[in-house]
């Protein structure tokens, strides 16, 4: 149990019990004297809160087929039956939702979640609540073989046959309910309680979770997402669902997201895209990005040119170090890597290179010039990527610039960058 | 400035065919998998021991086809998701998992049925069973696990062109065709046990349970989108057509070599002869062959298939692109099927070609349970939005549910008695 558990347990000197959703819909709701004059449908639970409580009840009334609502605070008692005042016609309410509220047979229910703690996308078998006095509260989302086995009724036979055969007890799988993302309807997906969970994901596992979607709810998460989240989980992203995905987009919204990206990545994308649909986008881009992406266009993907990226830091010799540092605090955030320091002048002749390593352990005044190491390695703009990586190997850098026919830096080849290439070579 | 519609209209015919091959798939290959080793079979038996009596059948049959494949594709189009991912979350666990428990035993059979056909083919050239079975069915599964399976599956479907053969021999053969439209035109049934079982065993090979499952997913998997879902729906059509023209041959010449020469079907050499008019001596060659190639392709997707349904159904981990200890249920259910389906077949003196028949069977009598499902999420309009079914369309399933439903308890009674 977690702390929040405990302290509800330690809290309220009153009995509590743990019920599950499938023990309750069904239930008979009797009137006081023990009449039944209904059935439980679904229950209504108000998300505002840590972990949400019921607040409503749908049900069907006795003989009946359509239904209706009514809140729980009418309730006298929850045990084998609900026992609840009956309602007069009058007083029974429409089975809506309302804004802030969320259905739990109609939306968590077999449908599926996303666990944004372990980053994983299940399918709900069950949900667990907590009675605290008469009020219940919903806790945790149960997605392990226990909870099926629940639903079917087999749980008993299951505990038996794993007892017999190998002394074993099979635990439950729960995900406690702040960690769980609704998928199964895009209004779900733009709750914002307390954050929006899915962006507390780390881009990689987002990537992951989208690509294990199916096409509708894909897109439904990914048009939730905010500009910076959206970039990054599209750059983890196989190339192939990143263009289904920028295309459900118009170009406005998709050049907001494009130029968050690196200008390398935004580059293999765009370069991915049916060429009006690019040129629409590359129009609504801020320009001085949308040239850095042109000129990366140029380039095949699988050669140099293709895998540099042009935001890096380039000072000139008599720079001093802590003009140095000053500048890369102003410009962190436009780079695309900030380990290497290029040394060269205005046109782009490299002098030499100084590691943030040395930046930091030297003397703030001392030049760039006196610093860099000139022996630089270096590829050119053809260069193929086992050659590339052959020297990543060799020398063991974190970076490697690109040098076009006159000697001039052009760009600079993240380790990351040449990673996503050769690692499919790596796994076969 | 040319207008919008001018412009469609010019480039129209051209685009239009290329858009098609660009998005067939799903409808056609399914349909060449349908002709897997219990297909040929059922057909050959159909026409050897029936004549042309049962003929007219395949033309309510392939309407039924291609009405229940179009929901299905109109499903995975719209909703985005498979069919046991609806099924699920509209039908809940319970009965979900019931479903699932007789998808896999019948699937069980159809993937028996497969090694049987391997074994059966291999047999003609004189392979022992236990040879030719295990090695195919590492090789499937290997394929499967470990290969690129997408080039193999263009390997198969190339040679499925072995279906014409049997439409060649059919000409050269050179038949009665008065008196075949004559029976395909006329319904006769005969309410005896062997004549409605071979009934529902057509209707199981055709429109076999799990081939809606497999078509929903890769209709999902292409990625359609609700306005290219007229391009699905020709797939669908064309491939369901395709399916029944097959069929026709392979009832009609068993009808007119085997039939009329009174043999009696026992192994797939008899089931061969069919093909005499053709190759004449060559005739076993050329069918082992083909069931050969029928009996892998099927071998090679319908376990998988299996393990991809029941997996989407209950949220466990099913891609080949995990490792087995992350996709332990998928890989399990996987490798359980292909192992199963190669120890049953073998087992010491199986009729080889009545578990191929029977596997149809069975899946004859699960369908009408299937299509209750499929009718009532096709007409859900949470699910479908404006796509749901037209009344016409409703009434022809239903009334094809009752035909199935009567058909197999028919059979059941007749049997019984």
């Amino acid at each position: 149990m977690n702390s929040l558990e405990v302290s509800w347990m330690t809290m309220n000197s009153t009995p509590q019990v743990f019920l599950f959703l499938s023990q309750i819909l069904g239930k008979k709701i009797v009137d006081p004297a023990g009449r039944p004059w209904g059935k439980v449908c679904d229950l209504v639970v108000t998300i505002a809160e840590l972990y949400p409580p019921v607040t409503g009840v749908f049900f069907t009334p006795v003989g009946e087929k359509t239904s209706f609502r009514f809140s729980w605070t009418r309730i006298i008692e929850l045990g084998e039956e609900l026992r609840v005042e009956p309602l007069n016609v009058e007083e029974r309410a429409g089975a809506n939702v309302n804004e802030g509220e969320l259905l739990l047979k109609d939306s968590l229910l077999d449908k599926q979640i996303v666990d944004t703690h372990g980053a994983k996308v299940w399918r709900v078998n069950d949900l667990h609540l907590l009675k605290v006095n008469h009020n219940l509260r919903l806790v945790h989302v149960d997605v392990g073989l226990r909870g099926l086995m629940r639903r079917i009724g087999w749980e008993k036979a299951m505990d038996k046959f794993f007892q017999w055969f190998f002394d074993y007890h099979l635990t439950d799988s729960f995900i406690p309910w702040r960690f769980v993302q609704p998928l199964s309807s895009p209004a779900l997906l733009r709750l914002k309680v307390a954050q929006h969970r899915l962006a507390q994901l780390h881009p990689a596992d987002l990537a992951d979770i989208m690509e294990a979607l199916d096409i509708h709810k894909r897109t439904e998460v990914f048009q939730s997402l905010d500009v910076e989240t959206a970039a990054e989980a599209l750059e983890e992203t196989d190339p192939k669902i990143q263009v289904r995905l920028i295309e459900t987009l118009n170009p406005a919204h998709a050049s907001d997201i494009i130029e968050e990206m690196s200008p390398s990545e935004a580059a293999d994308l765009l370069g991915d895209l049916p060429k009006d649909k690019a040129e629409g986008i590359l129009k609504e881009m801020e320009k001085e990005m949308a040239e850095d992406v042109k000129e990366l266009l140029v380039h095949p993907e699988e050669k140099a040119g293709g895998l540099m990226t042009t935001s890096f830091p380039a000072l000139p010799p008599s720079s001093t170090v802590q003009e140095a540092l000053e500048w890369l605090r102003q410009e962190v955030e436009n780079l695309d890597l900030i380990y290497y320091i290029y040394v060269s002048d205005v046109e782009g002749h490299l002098s030499g290179v100084v590691s943030l390593r040395d930046l930091l352990m030297a003397n703030p005044q001392a030049r760039l010039a006196d610093l860099m190491d000139s022996r630089v390695v270096t590829v050119t703009i053809e260069e193929e990527k086992k050659e590339i990586a052959q020297l990543f190997a060799k020398y063991g850098f974190k970076a490697i610039p690109v040098m076009d026919e006159d000697n001039r830096i052009k760009g600079v080849i993240n380790f990351k960058s040449l990673l996503e290439v050769v690692a499919p070579q790596l796994g076969k | 400035m040319p207008s919008a519609a001018e412009k469609v209209s010019r480039k129209g015919f051209w685009r239009t065919l290329g858009i098609f091959f660009a998005l067939i798939g799903p409808g056609i290959i399914t349909s060449n998998v349908d002709n897997d080793a219990g297909g040929i079979t059922t057909y050959s038996l159909a026409g050897s021991e029936f004549g042309l009596t049962l003929l007219w059948t395949l033309i309510p049959i392939t309407a039924a086809l291609i009405i229940i494949q179009e929901m299905c594709a109109r499903m995975g189009v719209v909703s985005g998701k498979g069919l046991s991912d609806l099924i699920r979350e509209r039908f809940g666990a319970k009965a979900t998992f019931y479903l699932m428990i007789a998808l896999f035993l019948t699937n069980l059979g159809n993937t028996i049925s497969e090694f049987a056909g391997v074994a059966a083919s291999l047999e003609i050239f004189g392979v022992n069973k236990y040879i030719s079975v295990p090695v195919s069915a590492f090789l499937v599964w290997w394929l499967v696990v470990k290969g690129n399976y997408k080039s193999v599956e263009k390997v198969f479907l190339v040679a499925c062109f072995f279906y014409l053969s049997y439409i060649i021999s059919g000409f050269m053969a050179k038949p009665d065709w008065a008196q075949i439209s004559d029976q395909l035109f006329t319904p006769t049934v005969r309410f005896e046990p062997d004549f409605l079982t071979m009934a529902v065993g057509l209707v199981g090979t055709t429109i076999a349970p799990w081939m809606q499952f497999y078509l929903q997913s890769s209709v999902v998997d292409k990625g359609l989108k609700a306005e290219d879902y007229q391009y699905a729906r020709m797939d669908v059509i064309f491939g369901s057509v395709i399916v029944n023209i097959v069929a026709f041959f392979i009832i009609l010449l068993c009808a007119v070599t085997i039939f009329q020469a009174g043999i009696k079907i026992e192994t797939a050499q008899d089931a061969a002869l069919a093909l005499a008019p053709l190759a004449g001596k060559y005739c076993t060659w050329l069918f082992a062959f083909g069931l050969l190639n029928a009996s892998l392709f099927a071998a090679s997707i319908l376990p998988l298939s299996t393990a991809y349904t029941i997996c989407e159904a209950f949220g466990w981990e099913s891609s080949l692109n995990r490792k087995f200890e992350e996709a332990p249920q998928f890989y399990g259910l996987y490798s359980l099927m292909i192992f199963l389906g190669m120890g049953v077949v073998l087992l010491p003196d199986l009729p080889l070609i009545s578990i191929m028949f029977y596997s149809q069977v069975i899946n004859g009598a699960l369908l009408p349970f299937i299509l209750i499902f499929i009718l009532i999420l096709v007409n859900d309009r949470k699910i479908m939005g404006n796509y749901t079914n037209g009344w016409i369309l409703n009434l022809i399933s239903y009334l094809t549910i009752v035909t199935l439903i009567f058909l197999s308890g028919a059979m059941v009674f007749t049997s019984l008695r």
